[in-house]
């Protein structure tokens, strides 16, 4: 009882709230802007949590990092440009959309289900916290290597219309992940000598090149404004919709909530994962990648679902997953707090009273995130003229930012001339991303338990974790041959049909 | 028309001259003139970006004028340390956060743009955190001789946050030393390296303090050996490697240092501004609380001495790298 008092004295706070609102509407904000992340507004904020309550400061910290998550997906429904790596999934469904005059609709899809993601993302972190730590443990180099053979198998998933143009993509996307470093020897790899190359070639310009480009080069070619069915800004979604969405919603938070549980993997494998096992289970699979509103939902769900997640190897461990996870420990430190296991013996007061302002968080996350659609969405109507010019100086700005080197606005413009010839040629993104994204896991993961078990390949069977992934990774690709054979017998039976009639 | 211009001339020289005059007495006065920029060659987040960030905070007050710290990351510290070396109009008022990728990207690419001693100022150096030498808390060695035995016939795993960072290359320092049989086993950052170790895939690590303090403290980790010259004061039970007085261990001390260098241009009046405001901010108590918490020491050496300290490292680490077989 006196804990209690004590959690709600350190929690009821006008501060608390303060930095819980501020947080979030700095993240939809930096988030929604291409080439600013959420990492990037967490660093630089973190002087200023110096001065203030350790409880407040933390919830700071995580009220960007939880409005930048949701604010990305909004440039990559609006104007094709993800605002962050998590949102690129989105726009895949999300653009579509919105080029039908379903801007409102998408949006509307991307904030509810990041909330309801975020949620159960926070009630795994209050309640499962320890267990889900201990599983995280016990994911070593070869577990991690058949998670990611198994995120693999999405590619076939997601290789609509033709295999042989998928599957290209995706080696195509390994092929340019491999440039850089050598993770083991340090020595370089394809990077012919330039040393902008040596840290590997950046995500994001990679990321608005492929996508944002494209689309502004084929407005420039063709001259014509594209027709838009209704006005842009168009209705929300509904609650029937919400409903059809619902299990690839909480689906894709479990998904982001394991994911996120385990430090390295990240958000934008989280949402491609869960957008590809919504797309397997959905009725409407034909409307993936066409402005299917479950499509937007589940990339959403799965990015959001990591956010909560990864405070639990940081409380419970100690140990930050990812970038701004790293950054919050520091602020941490800087109150004298040392998360771990210790910090729950000596400061669980306080603790508890982050966990009521991380769940607080998700309301305020709805409620800001509602406001910025409700001006954003009013960007989907703006005249495409007048629009691409301003996205073309933003594509420029956020190549830019990331590192502050010139050399990556070439290189998102090379990317965009690589995206128009995939529009062209009818190759598929979304393989090529997962093939850059997951690449370079597969490789060190593979090296890393090699260089373990000193070159014993018995280490990728060595525990119940592992043939769990190694059972559904054979499933998963039986099941796409089956499903191969299936459908051409079908098309076979069906044109021999027409034949005779 | 002739003295016209003639006597213009010399007005102009002698108001140029005036100018000039005026301008050198400003700077000897009042440094700095503008805003200062302090650059971390790291991307955001990482130890270095947080360190600069608190230190660029209390030099605020001590220079009273901003102090914006701007990221340049990239291929270790030394696309950022590049253009610091470039110099450029800005150089008299940048600083840069310097550490022991300084030393270590120069031992690792040997062909870089700039010179890793000649073309800088040496400043101040801050904050020294050692590393500590970890092993499992189910691992069966007790000391550091043990492990050391042991691994004369069994190899040995030791995780690391990436290739060319503090924690590598003391493994691979160790490595040579001793002659153990040890095999480097790289990982995306310090915190993707924890579990490893932790749940005992590797056997050893050679991790920043602050990193494995909390874990020491629970117990889920042992820390055999810290690699500093002295004992830390954070783990007063846990011996050096320099104490052990065996396997050429005396020859072992490494610590995670940070200190600010500026580019070779750099004033003279700006070099002796930043020491008192660097005296000042060392001195602060928000400083010391904030040194403690990373479980490090304020820096020993300035001037000279920083800059004699860093032509030391940068000769070991071009040993251990050619050693080791990780030179370019």
């Amino acid at each position: 009882m006196e804990n209690l008092t004590e959690v709600l004295q350190l929690f009821l706070s006008i501060d608390n709230f303060i930095a819980i609102a501020l947080g979030v509407v700095i993240g939809v904000t930096v988030g929604s802007i291409p080439g600013l992340t959420a990492t990037m507004a967490v660093a630089l904020a973190l002087p200023f949590t110096f001065s203030m309550q350790p409880v407040a400061a933390i919830l700071l910290l995580v009220g960007i990092y939880k409005g930048g998550m949701y604010g990305g997906s909004i440039t990559a429904i609006l104007i094709r440009t993800p605002g962050s790596p998590a949102s690129a999934c989105t726009l895949l469904d999300g653009y579509p959309m919105a080029q039908q005059g379903n801007a409102k609709k998408a949006l509307k899809a991307a904030l509810f289900s990041s909330v309801i993601a975020d949620f159960i993302s926070n009630i795994a972190l209050i309640f499962f916290a320890a267990y889900l730590a201990k599983i995280a443990l016990n994911f070593g180099a070869p577990e991690f290597f058949w998670l990611i053979c198994f995120s693999l198998t999405i590619i076939i998933s997601l290789a609509s219309g033709s295999m042989v143009k998928g599957l290209l993509a995706a080696l195509l996307g390994i092929l340019l992940s491999l440039v850089g470093l050598d993770s083991v020897f340090g020595s370089q790899r394809l990077t012919f000598g330039n040393y902008n190359l040596m840290d590997s070639i950046s995500f994001i310009p990679l990321l608005i090149g492929l996508f944002a480009i494209p689309e502004i080069i084929e407005f420039y070619r063709k001259k014509v404004i594209p027709h838009i069915k209704a006005k842009a800004s168009g209705v929300g979604m509904t609650l029937a919709e919400l409903k059809r969405c619902m299990k690839s919603i909480v689906r894709g938070s479990l998904i982001g909530v394991i994911i996120g549980a385990i430090p390295g993997t990240g958000a934008t494998a989280a949402a491609f994962i869960s957008y590809s096992d919504a797309r397997r289970r959905s009725p409407n699979k034909a409307n993936f990648g066409k402005g299917e509103v479950e499509g937007v939902a589940a990339a959403e769900a799965g990015n959001n679902g990591v956010a909560g997640a990864t405070l639990i190897p940081l409380l419970s461990l100690g140990i930050p997953g990812d970038v701004i996870t790293a950054i919050i420990l520091g602020a941490f430190m800087v109150h004298g707090l040392t998360p771990g296991p210790i910090m729950f013996q000596e400061n669980l007061s306080l603790i508890y009273a982050l966990f009521l302002g991380i769940m607080f968080s998700s309301l305020i996350l709805l409620v800001v995130g509602n406001a910025a659609i409700k001006y954003f969405s009013l960007i989907a109507d703006i005249p495409k003229s007048i629009l691409f010019p301003i996205v073309l100086m933003f594509c420029v700005y956020g190549a830019y930012a990331v590192n502050n080197m010139t050399f990556d606005i070439w290189l998102m413009l090379a990317f965009g001339v690589v995206g128009y010839l995939f529009n062209r040629t009818g190759i598929p993104a979304a393989p090529f991303l997962i093939g850059f994204i997951l690449g370079p896991m597969f490789e060190d993961n593979l090296r890393r338990s090699l260089l373990i078990s000193n070159g014993d390949m018995s280490i990728f069977v060595r525990g119940p974790i592992t043939w769990f992934f190694i059972a559904i990774t054979f499933g998963s690709i039986a099941f796409a041959v089956f499903r191969f054979f299936k459908d051409r017998n079908t098309k076979l039976n069906a044109d021999k049909l027409t034949n005779e009639t | 028309m002739k003295k016209f211009v003639s006597a213009t001339c010399i007005a102009a020289c002698s108001s140029a001259l005036l100018l000039a005059a005026s301008v050198s007495t400003v700077n000897a006065a009042d440094w700095p003139t503008g805003d200062v920029r302090l650059v971390v060659p790291y991307a955001p987040g990482g130890t270095t970006d947080v360190l600069s960030r608190r230190v660029a905070d209390l030099l605020k007050d001590a220079l009273d004028t901003n102090v914006i710290v701007e990221n340049r990351p990239g291929a270790g510290s030394t696309v950022g340390t590049g253009r610091l070396a470039r110099g450029g109009r800005d150089a008299d008022h940048t600083l840069l956060m310097a550490s022991p990728g300084h030393t270590i990207g120069a031992a690792i690419y040997p062909d870089l743009a700039y010179d890793p001693v000649e073309d800088f100022v040496f400043i101040q150096n801050i904050i020294d955190i050692p590393n500590v030498m970890v092993v499992p808390a189910s691992s069966p060695y007790q000391t550091v001789v043990e492990f050391i035995e042991a691994a004369q016939d069994k190899n040995m795993a030791f995780s690391h946050s990436g290739v060319g960072s503090s924690i590598h290359m003391s493994g691979e320092l160790f490595k040579t030393l001793t002659g153990s049989q040890m095999t480097a086993v790289p990982f995306a950052g310090s915190g993707a390296a924890l579990p490893a170790l932790l749940g005992g895939d590797v056997d050893v690590s050679f991790e920043n303090m602050p990193t494995v303090y909390s874990h020491i403290k629970s117990g889920d980790l042992r820390a055999l050996a810290v690699t500093s010259a002295e004992r830390s004061p954070y783990l007063p039970e846990v011996p050096t490697l320099s104490e052990i007085g065996e396997h050429n261990l005396d020859q072992f001390v490494t610590t995670a240092w940070f200190g600010l260098i500026a580019h070779n241009s750099f004033p003279e009046e700006g070099y002796e501004a930043m020491q008192t405001a660097l005296d000042e901010v060392m001195e602060r108590q928000e400083f010391l609380d904030f040194a403690e918490q990373l479980g490090a020491q304020p820096g020993q050496v300035e001037g000279e001495e920083f800059k004699q300290f860093v032509i030391d490292d940068l000769a070991r680490w071009e040993e251990v790298a050619q050693q080791a077989g990780i030179s370019q």
